[in-house]
């Protein structure tokens, strides 16, 4: 599904990413965790194709096109989706027309028609009762005045609705209660399919006892210095970061 | 340029004074108007107030009103439910039902009745308001409209079509709205061409608003691209009045508009909206002076502007709360949007407090798209030119979504769209 390679990035003229290297199989969940400034961030943008993360060297293929050549709106209409860790309000634009404009923009992508209105809005409708949101939201600007849970769970809410074929969640846990977490956490676990495949990146690891990963890996000072399975991220639970710092350097 | 343009003003006047009418201005007054007009010059960009208005335009002018009416009447936007439309074509009422409305009486001043002078007061008499003198001297019509005291709601469309080129004459649309106690009304009025119109239209509009009264006023701008326009409103409130103003404009080349709200009974209610939308080589420019007299007073002022292409927007905010205004509350929201390297934007948020323990706050901005904004549509696959299409549509829904008749609304939602080309992106919002 996808597969980094060698990924060096900069921004502000600053090299972030280092020789990354990453594949994510299509079925599977994989964590991507590290300390602060580590490069989180910056993957995921880069992932999504915003504007002053410059790639300068590596590759990045996903379901085997370059991922790299396209522009933001192309890779969100071939299946890739960025949950924002700190997802914009734009007032004056309502819910529902953006999350019918995406569809429709995947959609139109794919030679197919504009979706059906009353199918449009059973679907939202179904996906709202799932995280627990209510329907007023839906003429709301958007995440106009949200707080920061229901930002986040706004963000999953578009996820299940576009059901990208890869999605980046960046730190979606962060400023959610434990409540919160599980309707996100539940959110996220019913789009866990065989053709699909989730990057979660997160701090903690208190996410991912919600949505078990396939694999966790370690990103430090721009690059994976550790891969495992999910008891990687409880041994990072325990230790620290510190110890595989040290390991980098 | 002005002394040479003020006696271009005086001659032409000298020349249809004896033609103009008599009921809509006493022939005195408009001498006593031409005199006060050449006495104080015109505006000139040198002066604080005038600085972004293009003015250079009135120099190649006629002044004089247009003589031979163009029988044309150019095509009229779709009729709201529940207002009453009067028609004017060059300045000069051309349809509309007299008295129509139980509780209000509508009168063009050309028809025998009291003089306009018994009601219209003098014109107001500050520096920004000279145009008005223009009018005055030049008006071939002016619409009374008086809303009676407890009388039920009611709502009146006025339109101001303009036909001819700007050689031929210009048009003075000249409108006095009274409100007695209590009443209340909404007015809607649009300034609108035939595509060819080059004119120059000077309009003098006057409220007056009874104590308790609500007047709803909506002012489209929407001319044909090369007419001049140029508007002084003055507004007089009584105690515990509400005047809620919000003008939209997208058309003209140049656009100027005065206004001057004098709050002058306790409790009195100003929201003054106000959207622009200009491209190419437009220059929209409006002054509003907001001034609290009486005590508890409030003005609740949003300004959006978008200009792109080598456009030009100004918003000129000023609040002056006077001595015997204490307690009054005032708010100022400026913003501005530059969709373009040439384009420009000018907001100036002015207050001048004379009077202690008074609220007033205000905030003024001016910048390019938020490209956080903009990328996080995309990354929902939104076209990037949609993209920027919905992110200026929402910069301007802060004033749109402020009108409270929907027939209204989506007229106007509709005519900014195609303004913004963005009617096919934009479509299902519409």
């Amino acid at each position: 599904m996808l597969k980094i390679e060698n990924l060096h990035a900069t921004v502000d003229g600053k090299e972030i990413l280092k020789g990354l290297e990453l594949e994510v199989p299509a079925g599977e969940v994989h964590a991507v965790m590290g300390p602060n400034g580590s490069g989180k961030s910056t993957l995921a943008y880069v992932l999504a194709g915003r504007p002053g993360y410059a790639v300068t060297a590596g590759r990045i293929s996903f379901q085997g096109q370059d991922l790299l050549a396209l522009s933001p709106e192309e890779r969100a209409r071939a299946g890739v989706f960025l949950g924002f860790q700190y997802p914009v309000e734009i007032p004056g634009v309502n819910n529902v027309y953006l999350l019918k404009a995406a569809i429709n923009a995947a959609r139109k992508q794919r030679g197919e028609p504009e979706v059906d209105a009353f199918e449009f809005l059973t679907l939202v409708r179904e996906k709202m009762r799932l995280m627990r949101m209510d329907e007023s939201m839906l003429s709301r600007g958007v995440n106009e005045g949200f707080s920061g849970g229901e930002k986040k769970r706004n963000e999953i809410l578009q996820m299940l609705v576009l059901e990208p074929r890869l999605a980046v969640l960046d730190e979606t846990d962060s400023g959610l209660d434990i409540d919160a977490l599980k309707i996100v956490a539940h959110g996220v676990n019913t789009l866990r399919g065989p053709q699909r495949s989730l990057v979660l990146v997160t701090h903690y690891q208190r996410l991912l006892e919600h949505i078990v990963p396939d694999r966790v890996h370690v990103l430090v000072n721009g690059r994976i210095v550790r891969s495992g399975d999910r008891t990687l991220a409880l041994e990072l639970e325990r230790r620290g970061y510190d110890w595989l710092i040290g390991e980098a350097a | 340029m002005s002394s040479a343009v003020t006696e271009q003003i005086r001659k032409e006047y000298g020349a249809v004074h004896a033609a103009l009418p008599a009921s809509v201005i006493e022939p005195a007054r408009r001498a006593e108007a031409i005199e006060r007009l050449c006495a104080q010059g015109l505006p000139a960009t040198r002066e604080e107030n005038w600085r972004y208005t293009n003015l250079r335009v009135l120099e190649h002018v006629r002044f004089a009103p247009i003589e031979t009416q163009s029988q044309a009447v150019p095509p009229l936007p779709e009729a709201l439910p529940g207002f009453v439309r009067y028609v004017f074509v060059d300045g000069l009422l051309r349809s509309g039902a007299a008295g129509s409305h139980p509780g209000l009486t509508v009168r063009s001043l050309r028809t025998p009745g009291p003089s306009s002078s018994a009601t219209w007061g003098p014109c107001p008499d500050f520096p920004e308001a000279r145009l008005a003198l223009l009018n005055e001297a030049f008006a071939t019509d002016a619409l009374l409209i008086e809303a009676h005291a407890n009388a039920a709601p009611a709502a009146i469309e006025l339109v101001f079509a303009a036909s001819a080129g700007a050689q031929a004459g210009a048009s003075y649309p000249r409108v006095h709205v009274v409100l007695e106690a209590s009443a209340e009304l909404i007015v809607l009025e649009r300034h609108m061409g035939a595509p060819e119109a080059a004119s120059l239209v000077n309009s003098a509009v006057r409220a007056d608003v009874g104590e308790n009264a609500r007047l709803t006023h909506y002012r489209l701008q929407h001319c044909a691209p090369r007419t001049a326009w140029f508007d002084t409103l003055t507004a007089q409130l009584a105690a515990q009045a509400r005047y809620h103003l919000l003008t939209v404009g997208t058309g003209a080349l140049t656009a100027r508009s005065t206004v001057h709200v004098r709050l002058a009974g306790a409790g009195a209610e100003l929201a003054l909206s106000a959207a622009a939308l200009a491209d190419r080589q437009q220059s929209h420019d409006m002054y509003a002076l907001s001034e609290h007299v009486a005590p508890n007073t409030r003005t609740t002022e949003t300004f959006r502007g978008i200009a792109s292409g080598r456009a030009r927007v100004a918003f000129n905010g000023k609040i002056a709360v006077r001595e015997r205004a204490g307690g009054s509350d005032s708010r100022q929201s400026l913003r501005g949007l530059l969709d373009g390297p040439e384009a420009e934007v000018d907001l100036r948020p002015q207050l001048e407090i004379y009077t202690d323990e008074v609220r007033c706050s205000h905030g003024a901005t001016a910048g390019k798209l938020d490209q956080n904004m903009l990328f996080y549509l995309l990354s929902r696959g939104i076209a990037p030119q949609t993209a920027q299409h919905l992110l200026k549509w929402a910069f301007l829904e802060d004033v749109v979504a402020k009108i409270e008749c929907a027939e209204l609304r989506r007229q106007i939602e509709r005519d900014l769209a195609s303004q913004m080309s963005a009617a096919a992106t934009l479509k299902e919002l519409l």
